[in-house]
């Protein structure tokens, strides 16, 4: 399992270069061997025969030197020896062993192991033999008995006894007289093995390293290409699809290229169509919405115009009755005093004069209300410069100009404020405006002997705000009709008499918080009372729009 | 003796006309607001109606389209304290004036005068 996963994390190089270059060893190694081992057996086998052939040979010749023990004639028989290397020794002995005639070297201390091709002895005496000396040298012991043959008669003179019924089947008898030995020495032999085994292993290294070469060359020859087809198949995958497999190859490496490149192109051609796709679309959706932005635009314009068509009415309308009133009651009384001809007629008259006039100032101050709230309001839509603002600070700011009015009025005012608030970014001025007006509206919805809550507090997070600090302004007053609820932020709304409410309060409320960035909600149960929650975001927004529109956020 | 009809949310022009037009020897009376007026101007005998468009319940014309459906002779004379294509429609459909706000007296005094002649005539 793990030799698989080995085998798999290999480069196709080695993966093909391992086993081809094993396989080759392994082959030439057997094969070479194989041919040296005949080729050894060959020789040494060869080699003995020759000796057999050889020992044959000077056996016969040596049968006279041996029995006139001849040392002169048999040195020369030997002597016929000495000019092949691989005779080590040979000697000649006699019955009693004692050596006749020798030449080279006679081995000591060795052994004699198995006997080699032939048997070790046989019927006519004939003795081969293996031998391995102590420095590990190879040789071939041959020893071949010396004979002569004897007539059995002289033999029976020379005192031999036998039976006579045997003599006369038998008329020669063989006798061994002596030993021929020869030792052969198989070292040529085995030198000419090794070498040839050097040769081999020479040449299975040459055809291994050759093997390797043109291994790494085929494999290449293989690989670079696959290898190019894996490294831009990575530069595809990673979305580069300008990239084409150069190869001119007409295999099925090739084909392969060429499907790859085929399939890069069309992968190329399928995303340029998704982006020509996209593309449109982005440009389709940006046509849309500068299409729609640009509907905005005139909606926005329009409800501005509408807006400030609204409050152009609304300020007519409000502006137009008391200079109605202030017109008239003018003229009214000076045509009384351009009628009246006497003094006591314009005495008597006096008490209408000064209503009249009464009447004028009250409705020029409420003109001059008008204005100047008309004033707040445009200015209210001014982006200001916003600063650090506490709003507990701004609550008791406010609280200072109303506890009058709130004890005249027989309410009672309590307060709760968040200890740890923090500042908001904001206009202090414009802010207490809002709370004075919320405050001075609770005021005027409750009756006598009721209480008005202003709570300040924190909520860390809300929607898309980065946490919001809140203002309760609570009343137990007459509270707002479902139907009223809807209109109290539109300018000019108010179910204050006249004199006493422009109904401007809320609206310009409104547009101050909406600067900030936030929202005034309202809960209210007619009869119950009502509760005004003023929403500023700890961090401004965005810079505040110069909308006019009056988005209502109200509740019931 | 005339009787006059002042139909109006406003106080202070509710008041003036009362004053001014009682002063001219008129019979004055008050309604404060559209559906006061519709009530005061049916079951009342005037003999004009001087109403507002502006107003709460019901708005001037409304006033009219329903007093002019029973009483068809009332004359009316509107007033308005800004261009309106109610008070329009109202003189389109046979309101005698339309006064703008803030109107001057002499104008209340004429317009009601020639109403008055007019009628006379008739
Ligand atoms: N706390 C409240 N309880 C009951 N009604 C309220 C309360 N606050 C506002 N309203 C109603 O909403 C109307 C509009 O209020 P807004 O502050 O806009 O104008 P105003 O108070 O009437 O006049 P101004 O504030 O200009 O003097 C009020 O006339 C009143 O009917
Ligand atoms: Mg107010």
């Amino acid at each position: 399992m793990t030799l698989l996963k080995f085998a798999n994390s290999l480069k196709l190089r080695t993966k093909f270069g391992i086993p081809i270059s094993v396989l080759l060893v392994a082959s030439i190694v057997v094969i070479t061997s194989y041919l040296i081992d005949r080729q050894a057996d060959g020789y040494r086998r060869e080699l003995e025969t020759s000796g057999e052939t050889m020992i044959a040979i000077l056996a016969n010749n040596a049968e006279s030197g041996v029995i006139f023990e001849s040392t002169y004639e048999l040195d020369e028989i030997l002597q016929l020896l000495s000019q092949f290397e691989v005779v080590e020794y040979a000697c000649i002995t006699n019955k009693e062993d004692i050596i006749l005639s020798e030449i080279g070297q006679a081995l000591q201390g060795y052994e004699q192991t198995k006997p080699l091709y032939h048997d070790a002895s046989d019927d006519e005496g004939h003795h081969n033999f293996f031998i391995r000396n102590e420095y590990g040298q190879e040789f071939i012991e041959l020893s071949n008995p010396i004979v002569t043959r004897i007539q059995n008669l002289g033999r029976e003179n020379l005192g031999i006894t036998g039976g006579l019924d045997n003599s006369f089947k038998q008329s020669y008898v063989t006798e061994e007289i002596g030993r021929i030995k020869l030792v052969l020495n198989l070292e040529t032999v085995n030198q000419s093995i090794a070498e040839s085994r050097r040769t081999a292993i020479l040449i299975a290294v040459v055809v291994l390293l050759i093997t390797i070469i043109m291994l790494t060359f085929f494999v290449r020859f293989i690989t670079k290409p696959v290898k190019m087809l894996v490294d831009i198949t990575d530069q595809v995958s990673r979305g580069d699809l300008t990239q084409k497999v150069e190869l001119d190859q007409n295999d099925e490496i090739g084909h392969l290229a060429r499907t790859f490149n085929r399939m890069i192109e069309s992968l190329k051609h399928s995303r340029d169509e998704i982006e020509e796709y996209n593309r449109n679309l982005e440009q389709k959706i940006v046509e849309r919405t500068l299409e729609l932005e640009e509907i905005q635009a005139q909606l926005v314009q329009s409800e501005k115009l509408s807006a400030i068509g609204q409050l152009a009415a609304g300020v007519a309308h409000e502006l137009n009755n008391p200079l109605g009133g202030i017109l008239g009651y003018a003229q009214f009384a000076l045509e009384k005093l351009n009628k009246s001809q006497t003094a006591e007629e314009t005495a008597r008259d006096k008490g209408k004069y000064i209503r009249y006039l009464t009447d004028i100032e009250v409705q020029a101050r409420r003109c001059k209300t008008i204005v100047q709230n008309l004033l707040r309001f445009s200015r209210s839509s001014k982006t200001t410069d916003f600063s650090d603002v506490d709003i507990n600070q701004v609550i008791g700011d406010t609280i200072t100009f109303v506890e009058h009015q709130l004890h005249m009025n027989q309410i009672q005012l309590k307060m709760e404020l968040h200890k740890n608030l923090p500042t908001i970014q904001g206009d202090t001025g414009q802010l207490q405006q809002v709370l004075t007006n919320l405050i001075l509206n609770a005021m005027h919805a409750s009756p006598p002997d009721t209480e008005i809550q202003v709570i300040s507090r924190f909520s860390p997070a809300l929607g898309e705000f980065g946490g919001t600090v809140e203002i309760l302004i609570i009343d137990q007053g007459s509270g707002i009709s479902q139907e009223n609820v809807k209109k109290i932020f539109e300018p000019f709304f108010t179910t204050k008499q006249v004199g006493k409410g422009t109904g401007l309060g809320l609206s310009v409320s409104y547009g101050i918080v909406k600067d900030h960035g936030g929202e005034i909600k309202v809960e209210s149960k007619p009869g119950e009372g009502s509760t005004f929650i003023v929403i500023l975001p700890v961090q401004k927004p965005q810079p505040a729009s110069d909308n006019v529109s009056n988005e209502l956020q109200t509740k019931n | 003796m005339v009787k006059v009809l002042v139909i109006d949310n406003s106080e202070v022009i509710r008041n003036l006309l009362t004053e001014y037009l009682t002063d001219l020897g008129y019979v004055v009376e008050n309604a404060i607001n559209g559906l006061d007026g519709i009530e005061k101007a049916l079951s009342g005998d005037y003999d004009v109606v001087i109403c507002d468009i502006h107003m709460p319940k019901r708005n001037g014309y409304q006033v009219f389209s329903e007093v002019s459906g029973q009483k068809p002779n009332l004359p009316f004379i509107m007033t308005d304290s800004l261009p309106d294509t109610l008070a329009e429609r109202a003189v389109n459909e046979g309101a005698y004036a339309c006064l703008s706000k803030p109107f001057n007296l002499d104008q209340v005094k004429k317009t009601i005068d020639q109403l008055l002649a007019k009628a006379r005539t008739k």
